[in-house]
């Protein structure tokens, strides 16, 4: 027998749509135990059928099933036993254990299939769970490292040993205003911007300490920042700050008609 | 078992029976049956799905040879129009035709013919033949190729 030939004629396809005489049926039925190709392209058929009926699928009404497994327990379990035990001979034990068996491997291999999708499913919800729990501790370490970075602005704020300069703004900006704090003894200079205009890429604001009257850096800065920017080391000796606008990186000597915001040290 | 087929199951019997009510009770017909005679399912002569659809098929096609059945056809005009307003929860139960739809619209005309009428509107292959002038081999390897086109698109392997 050719079998490609059998194959593409279409008989599978009307066995499997149950469409045959019992004689043609029983044909398909030997062919199949010997050739095992037939038997491959019949399973792709058939689970190919059951796909497309599963997705035309009808939902019967809940009182249907109900009915049907009131009616299965009454009628049927007490005549099926009956029947079982009076032929009980050896054959017909033979094929009430071939059925058994059959019936065994059916519904077991649909609980397993169920627990395989059980299995999936839970599979499926723990990674998600890892993911989240990945996602929380992220969110964690930020709010963190956060709570440290201010922890650390307020030791400064608090400590007495800076000095609190208030820079108001200038007639150029009447609306800047910053703070620096500056411990004379460590020369420490931390910075924080609380109202600065944001400046073109191309420019930065700088701080300038005015010792003995004149100007000495103390660093870069953009407006947007959270919490203290620390600057360059202030010598002791600094009367004024003062903020201006600089080309990107700052300058050797202040832009004096720039200046943003300025301040004296108030000595406490 | 029950619900994992049965939706299957009724969507063949109710494109045979139109009638809801009959259909059900053929439905429960069907799983006593099944239930009867699980023993005699063999696994070598096919897929488990495919034993219980020939049983719901045959019991769905034997009910309308029943005397029973044609008999309730002629009072059924009315009745049918009662039961569509009572019975509107049946109707909202069905989940037919989403992605069968758009899956079937993905196939050759030609194609989607065959199993529009077999699956869909109950047709058997020769009944389609007669009915549609065709060559009974022309609807059988329209059918071959419907199958497979549908095997690739359902990426059945």
């Amino acid at each position: 027998m050719n079998v490609e030939e059998y194959i593409s004629s279409g008989i599978l396809e009307a066995y499997a749509l149950g469409e045959l005489s019992e004689h043609e049926r029983a044909a398909v039925e030997r062919n199949l135990l010997q050739y095992p190709q037939l038997r491959k392209e019949l399973d792709l058929i058939e689970e190919t059928q059951e796909h497309l009926l599963m997705k035309a699928a009808v939902q019967p009404n809940a009182s249907v099933k109900t009915k049907l497994f009131a009616s299965i327990d009454n009628q049927k379990s007490a005549p099926k036993v009956v029947e079982l035990k009076r032929t009980a001979t050896d054959a017909s034990a033979w094929k009430f254990a071939a059925a058994a068996a059959v019936t065994i491997a059916l519904v077991s291999s649909y609980l397993a299939f169920n627990y395989w999708n059980k299995w999936k499913t839970t599979e499926n919800s723990l990674s998600e769970l890892i993911a989240q729990n990945q996602r929380v501790a992220q969110d964690y370490n930020t709010v963190n490292d956060r709570l440290d970075q201010i922890e650390k602005d307020l030791n400064i704020t608090n400590n007495p040993a800076f000095n609190r300069v208030v820079m108001k703004g200038t007639a150029n900006a009447p609306d800047a205003l910053a703070s620096v704090y500056w411990n004379e003894s460590t020369q420490e200079v931390y910075l924080s911007v609380q109202q600065m205009k944001e400046l073109a890429q191309e420019n930065q604001y700088q701080l300038w300490a005015i010792i003995d009257g004149k100007p000495v850096d103390a660093g870069v800065f953009d407006a947007n920042f959270d919490g203290l920017l620390k600057m360059k080391a202030v010598q002791a000796g600094a009367a004024t700050f003062a903020v201006t606008v600089e080309p990107r990186g700052g300058k050797q000597t202040p832009t004096l008609e720039t200046m943003q915001a300025a301040g004296n040290v108030v000595k406490g | 078992m029950y619900d994992h087929y049965s939706g299957a199951l009724l969507g063949v019997i109710s494109r045979i029976i139109k009638k809801e009510e009959l259909a059900e009770e053929i439905l429960q017909d069907v799983f006593l049956k099944i239930w009867d005679r699980i023993e005699t399912y063999d696994a070598e002569k096919g897929k488990l799905f495919t034993w219980m659809l020939n049983i719901a098929r045959n019991q769905a096609i034997d009910k309308t040879r029943s005397k029973e059945f044609s008999k309730g056809k002629k009072t059924d005009d009315i009745e049918t129009l009662v039961s569509k307003v009572d019975k509107s929860d049946f109707t909202e139960t069905k989940i037919e035709g989403i992605g069968l739809q758009e899956l079937l619209k993905r196939l050759p005309e030609e194609q989607r013919f065959v199993i529009d009428h077999h699956y869909l509107k109950g047709y058997t292959q020769v009944e389609m033949a007669e009915e549609f002038n065709l060559p009974l081999g022309t609807v059988k390897t329209r059918m071959r190729l419907a199958m497979i086109a549908l095997r690739n698109l359902l990426k059945i392997k």
